[in-house]
């Protein structure tokens, strides 16, 4: 027989774990008896595997020393323990078999621990979506106030509306201005009005007594009001040039997009 | 349930220690399994009676009841040092076998392996666990 193949195979491994069927149990005992590089591998493998153990033990409960003592002491015929003479032989199988049990008990604590992990990760799971879920509320919460406040605005009479049409260079163009006389509020919205590049912004303007007047400069914004500098009474007309990132004193006529005069009611 | 067990192997060795061969193997291995078997039988008889099922090991040892929990101590930690400096393939039969319960035949047929390669990848892993075990 060629040992080294025959230790390569495994099948030593298999016989200490008692993976084998009762013939191939029995070949390999008939081995290692004829072989001793079988026995020794064999013994190797063994202490391997008890260390191996141990690493997985845990310690059971002490009161269960008590519940198995009594219940080995009940049967009327005594045993003995064969393989070991020293006086003390009865205690170390004792320990031993401790360590075998809690190897077992260890199958079914280190799956749990597992299972505690995979719980941890879910739950860890559920509080991320739980916060991602009150962001989103609090976003909309948000844009529902703001919504709020821009309805009140378009329908407070206070407020003069005044529509702002495209001009030649923008005919589709439009957006609608707020006007509050009293107190000098503005506020715009936009509904179409084209991107700018980013060295540019929008401004508005304000025709007071025949003169441009700045009423601040915006961005491309839809979809709310945009609250401008106030403009106080006066205005006859509303409009909105692009001039260079920051605004200019006076207004570049030939960009104008869009004009609308203030109609009184 | 694990306590349950723990009674019982320590009975069976009681019963059984006469035949005990000494020239067979060390205390130890024969020991550990009667454990493991006294071990399997219980999870297998247990769920039989649930829901009527067998042959699955790993759909036993993943359901076990909260009151079975038992903590592990920072040994576990060792542990899991340890197998992760086996290569995958070794760490993933050590694993099945001596923490999941399975047979190697279980571990062939459920995850498609040869019992050779299976029987090779073992004897592999135990060699590399002596070494890191026996210092």
């Amino acid at each position: 027989m060629n040992v080294e193949a025959y230790i390569a195979s495994g099948i030593l491994e298999a016989y200490v774990q008692g993976q084998l069927s009762a013939e191939e149990q029995a070949d390999v005992e008939k081995n290692i008896f004829q072989y001793p590089e079988l026995r020794k591998e064999l013994a190797a493998i063994e202490s391997t595997q008890e260390l191996l153990l141990q690493q997985m033990a845990i310690q059971p409960n002490a009161s269960l020393k008590d519940v198995i003592l009594s219940k080995i002491s009940m049967p009327p015929t005594s045993k003995t323990v064969p393989m070991d003479t020293r006086p003390n032989g009865r205690w170390n199988w004792a320990a031993a078999a401790a360590i075998a049990v809690a190897a077992i008990a260890s199958y079914f604590a280190f799956d749990y621990r597992g299972k505690w992990k995979d719980s941890q990760r879910a739950l860890t799971d559920l509080i991320a979506q739980n916060q991602q879920v009150a962001q989103d509320y609090n976003t909309v919460n948000e844009r529902l106030d703001r919504l709020e406040l821009d309805v009140n605005i378009i329908n407070n009479p206070a407020f003069t509306r005044v529509v702002l049409k495209g001009t030649e260079q923008s005919p589709s163009a439009l957006a609608s201005l707020y006007w509050n006389e009293t107190t000098k509020e503005v506020y715009l919205s936009i509904r179409e009005m084209k991107e700018l590049s980013a060295e540019n912004q929008y401004q508005l303007w304000a025709i007071i007594d025949g003169k441009p007047v700045d009423a601040g400069i915006f961005d491309l914004t839809k979809g709310r009001l945009i609250r401008m500098k106030d403009v106080k009474p006066g205005a006859k007309t509303f409009a909105v040039t692009i001039e260079p990132k920051g605004g200019k004193a006076t207004p570049t006529l030939e960009t104008m997009q869009v004009a609308g005069n203030v109609i009184e009611g | 349930m694990a306590e349950e067990v723990l009674q019982d192997v320590f009975l069976k060795i009681w019963d059984k220690i006469d035949s005990y061969d000494r020239e067979k193997g060390k205390l130890f291995t024969w020991m550990v399994n009667i454990a493991r078997n006294q071990a399997i039988d219980k999870t297998r008889s247990r769920e039989f009676s649930k829901d009527r099922q067998t042959g699955d090991l790993g759909k036993f040892v993943n359901r076990i009841d909260a009151k079975d929990h038992i903590e592990l101590g920072v040994e576990a930690i060792g542990l899991r040092d340890l197998l992760n400096r086996l290569p995958e393939d070794q760490q993933f039969v050590i694993e099945k076998h001596y923490l999941k319960g399975y047979t190697q035949s279980e571990i062939s047929e459920e995850f498609n392996l040869p019992l050779g390669t299976v029987k090779t990848r073992m004897r592999l892993a135990m060699q590399l666990l002596r070494n890191l075990l026996v210092k």
